[in-house]
């Protein structure tokens, strides 16, 4: 009787402690969907008059002047993307096969320290990359890379024109360099994580490693690879004072990647401190807006396409 | 007896150790982030001679700066513009602005071969280049100017700040007063869309001297200060009156001396017609409120007031060991006068 | 006191497998001579000295943690993946030395090949488990995929219950035909020696059941070497047993003699599971 009664307390004991225990997840989540709801509505109170005074012209017009107070972002929205989408690039092929390689390959006594640097580096601050890319990575860019690429594959648009040390790809390349950490060391516990045997069975028919790595282990660590990129996407969406430092700060569209532009995080990180007139402050405040939802679109994008494309690749 | 003597004596020991701590007043300032060299170094001294007071400023940028001083979270504001009609009707109340510091922008290039003299421009060809109607070095115009220099068949990358300042917002103006066409298409301000084709933009006056230093045929505009301390190549610019003239502290402070009646409305000191001034100049303003009721509001208005009354005046010689340049006596008359209108 | 030992698996006839009385010995396919194994400091395996005969079923017996994986996974050079292992004297394919120099182990491992204890399919269809071996040595025709795909199934006894599903996931498939697949998945890269750690250890009586048939039936064409802990496997499916212990080999001969007539005592002990 007495041991039943002991029972029955314990059991609802420790039903309560879920309670609390659900009580308390549901709680964070509800405080974290509040907070990014509550960022979205401040933004989006800030952003009014500005949204007010130009409307949907402020996403089509390229014109970004604070003299006559007219605002337009799209030559932001596009130097944001394109110079993530350059560092993504450069930072996904570079960071998994680094990863690849200092997993699966590369003897230990060159493993750990290579991937303790290149973890380093994610704790180097950002100003830091951008007076390394302005004074040392960006003259170099210039006086050999740039010519070489412009040489080589001038014909493309995108290697075209006047070289400036300050650009695009200077800024895709300073980005890469900073996001390369958390691709990598990502990718590499995504690496380690898929199944030793599924290496050892590869490898019991005959495969090479680097078949084994191309064929089995890649293609098993694809959504937590993309993950990563993803990840670390959004690092360089909304990295400041690096690409400030570097990308020639130009409000405008060109073809070459070897022009100047601008990014939106840029743009409030320069101005904002000296803007005083009320539909300045509001367009730099939307830029902010627009920041958020390039971010959200972004990833929301990358989900859709882990869903499609990646999902269906699995099973087949 | 003996026991009051001992509270006594623990009670002035106290006195002892806390006075210094309590007696010094913090004051604090927000803006303009060109001056802070100069305050940080002339609030050092001040507070080195006067032992009750300590200046705390916070070089956030004159936006910042006009802003806290506008919610009264600051004693004072600086900014390297006067504050406009608009900023003026939103205060809570009138104010008082006065100059504080003097400053010239100067212009920087870099060629590939050395030009014996410096780079020669007149005022239209610099206003023209940053329109990005003059495109190449070896344009007729800057050729006729610079006889014998060998100037490349190469395109002119304007640098510029990418940051608002009053740096930019000088040079415009500069670029204002001389060219009609930047006047109507650009204009005045501390960001603006710039014309040229060929423009970059660089963060602060780092930015702009390292996007100038690393890019063969390119031009650009930073502060005095920076162009001594990293011994930047200047050019020579024409002025009004005709002369060709490097920025010098001389140049700024002599067309300083050519505006006498000084006003935060009237502050312009761009292309003026003095002999030997330079062009390219302008003062850092700081301001506080006219009116303090509150007993305790006034003793620290009378602080603030004495604190930049000294910086305004005695002060100004530290500016000259900084590569400011300092206010002319004029100028500084003109600020003593309108420090003496507040009331505390 | 305890009663005289019987052999169960062996008075049955009908439990064992029908195997021809008095085959002559075939020449030994693969050979080991004084093989030492180590992880790190510990001395896994020590110097065994083995001979595993072609078309025969060779089984590796003895209480967990013995060593027989080690020596497993020695013969196709497996423990070159595994940085602490250190493998010391001869292991021979056709008399050629496997660790020897100029040895491509990949080489190695293609034409011995391994099925684990855990069935691991790749996380693929069917059709390009099977096939993976075949893609990886350079096969592209489809065709030519398509029949090594069919061949091995069939083979694995598996063809009839996934003939019409190939394009879909392995990883839908019972854990007995995971194995399956996985075996018809090394036969495709068609290999001499099959090596075979625990293979049916996951599995429910009828799987293990046609494992072990598929077993048998591969001693036509392979050397199969497999390791168990189920002494009716052994004696059902082996032509050749060892008995590991404490990473000595104490005993090898062929089935019915190590079963009948131990000659040491403490593979008597094991077998009659007086230890372990
Ligand atoms: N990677 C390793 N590092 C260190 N020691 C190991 C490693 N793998 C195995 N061992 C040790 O080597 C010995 C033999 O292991 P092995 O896996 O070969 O045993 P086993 O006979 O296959 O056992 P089981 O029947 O349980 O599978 C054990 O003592 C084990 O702890
Ligand atoms: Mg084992």
């Amino acid at each position: 009787m007495q041991s039943e009664s002991h029972e029955q307390l314990h059991l609802r004991r420790s039903r309560i402690s879920d309670r609390w225990f659900m009580a308390g997840v549901y709680g964070a989540t509800g405080l974290f969907v509040a907070i990014v709801a509550g960022l979205f509505v401040e933004l989006y109170a800030g952003s009014s008059s500005s949204i007010h005074a130009f409307g949907f012209k402020f996403l089509t017009s390229s014109h970004w002047n604070p003299v006559t107070n007219q605002f337009g972002a799209l030559p932001m929205i596009y130097g944001t993307v394109v110079s993530s989408l350059i560092a993504i690039v450069l930072a996904g092929f570079v960071g998994v096969f680094g990863a690849a390689y200092l997993v699966e390959f590369a003897p230990r006594a060159v493993a750990r320290p290579l991937a303790f640097l290149i973890e380093l580096l994610a704790a180097v601050p950002s100003v830091i990359f951008g007076l390394w890319g302005l004074f040392i990575l960006a003259p170099v860019l210039r006086a050999y890379v740039e010519p070489f690429l412009q040489a080589k594959f001038g014909f493309l648009p995108i290697f075209q024109g006047f070289i400036f040390g300050s650009s695009l790809f200077t800024a895709g390349i300073v980005l890469a360099i900073m996001i390369v950490p958390t691709v990598s060391a990502i990718t590499r516990d995504v690496i380690a994580a898929v199944a030793r045997e599924h290496r050892e069975a590869s490898m019991a028919l005959g495969a090479t490693r680097w078949e084994t790595m191309a064929r089995v282990i890649l293609p098993g660590a694809t959504t937590g690879i993309f993950g990563a990129c993803v990840l670390a996407l959004g690092r360089a969406l909304g990295e400041t004072i690096a690409t400030t430092m570097v990308i020639g700060n130009k409000p405008a569209i060109a073809a070459s990647l070897f022009q100047p532009a601008y990014t939106l995080a840029s743009v409030i990180a320069n101005e904002f401190t000296e803007a005083t007139s009320d539909l300045y402050v509001s367009a730099l405040i939307e830029l902010g807006l627009l920041l958020f939802v390039v971010s959200l679109a972004v990833n929301g994008i990358a989900r859709v396409l882990t869903w499609t494309v990646l999902r269906p690749a699995k099973a087949r | 007896m003996k026991r009051v003597n001992v509270l006594g004596a623990a009670l002035s020991f106290a006195a002892l150790v806390v006075a210094p701590a309590l007696a010094a007043t913090q004051l604090t300032g927000a803006g303009s982030s060109f001056v802070n060299p100069f305050f940080s170094k002339a609030f050092y001294e001040y507070s080195a001679a006067h032992s009750d007071v300590t200046v705390n400023y916070q070089p956030i940028g004159s936006g910042g700066g006009i802003q806290q001083f506008t919610q009264r979270t600051v004693d004072f504001g600086a900014s390297d513009v006067p504050m406009n009609a608009d900023e003026i009707k939103r205060l809570p109340a009138s104010a008082v602005q006065v100059p504080i510091a003097l400053g010239g922008v100067a212009v920087t290039y870099n060629l590939p071969s050395f030009i014996k003299g410096g780079l020669k421009l007149t005022r239209e060809t610099l206003a023209d280049i940053y329109l990005g109607k003059i495109a190449k070095w070896n344009d007729p115009r800057l050729t006729k100017i610079n006889p014998g220099a060998e100037l490349p068949d190469a395109p002119i990358i304007v640098v510029h700040r990418s940051d608002g300042s009053g740096t930019t917002y000088i040079f415009t103006d500069f670029l204002s007063h001389v060219s009609g066409e930047w006047k109507s298409k650009v204009g005045t301000g501390k960001s603006v869309e710039w014309p040229a084709p060929s423009a970059v933009g660089g963060k602060g006056n780092d930015g702009v001297a390292g996007a100038v230093r690393q890019t063969s045929g390119s031009i650009g505009y930073v502060e005095l200060a920076y162009v001594h301390e990293n011994k930047m190549t200047q050019a020579q610019l024409q002025n009004a009156a005709g002369r060709f003239g490097f920025c010098t502290g001389r140049g700024v402070a002599a067309a300083a001396a050519t505006k006498l009646n000084l006003t935060p409305t009237d502050f312009s000191i761009v292309d003026t017609k003095g002999e030997t001034a330079w062009p390219i100049a302008g003062y850092t303003w700081a301001f506080m409120y006219r009116e303090y009721q509150k007993p305790e509001e006034k003793s620290r208005a009378k602080m603030v007031r004495d604190v930049l009354e000294w910086t305004a005046t005695s002060g100004q010689r530290i500016a000259g060991t900084l590569d400011y340049v300092p206010l002319p006596e004029s100028v500084q008359e003109i600020a003593k006068k309108s420090l003496s209108e507040i009331k505390v | 006191m305890p009663a005289p030992y019987q052999f169960p698996y062996l008075v049955g006839g009908a439990e064992t497998l029908a195997r021809p009385a008095s085959e002559p010995r075939p020449p030994s396919k693969m050979a080991t001579d004084g093989l030492n194994v180590f992880y790190g400091q510990f001395h896994a395996i020590k110097h065994v000295t083995l001979s595993l005969p072609d078309r025969r079923v060779s089984a590796l017996i003895g209480p967990s943690g013995c060593g027989k994986s080690t020596f497993l996974r020695a013969l196709n050079r497996m423990h070159d993946l595994t940085p602490e292992a250190r493998v010391e004297g001869s292991v021979t394919l056709d008399g050629t030395d496997i660790y020897g120099p100029g040895i491509d182990p990949v080489e190695v491992r293609h034409r011995i090949g391994m099925v684990f204890q855990r069935a691991n399919p790749f996380p693929k269809s069917i059709f390009e488990n099977v096939v993976f071996g075949p893609k990886v040595h350079g096969e592209r025709r489809h065709r030519e995929l398509i029949e090594i795909c069919e061949r091995s199934l069939v083979k694995a006894a598996l063809w009839d219950e996934v003939k019409d599903r190939l394009n879909s996931s392995a990883l839908g498939l019972s854990g007995g035909q995971q194995q399956r697949l996985c075996i018809a998945r090394q036969l495709a890269v068609e290999p001499e020696v099959i090596l075979m750690d625990e293979p049916a250890s996951a599995l429910d009586p009828l799987a293990t059941a046609k494992i072990e048939d598929l077993i048998f039936a591969l001693r036509r064409d392979y050397a199969v070497v497999i390791v168990t802990h189920s002494m009716q496997q052994a004696a059902r499916v082996s032509d050749l047993t060892s008995f590991f212990l404490l990473g000595e080999m104490i005993e090898t001969g062929p089935t019915a003699e190590v079963f009948t007539h131990p000659t040491d005592r403490r593979t008597e002990d094991y077998i009659t599971g007086r230890f372990g």
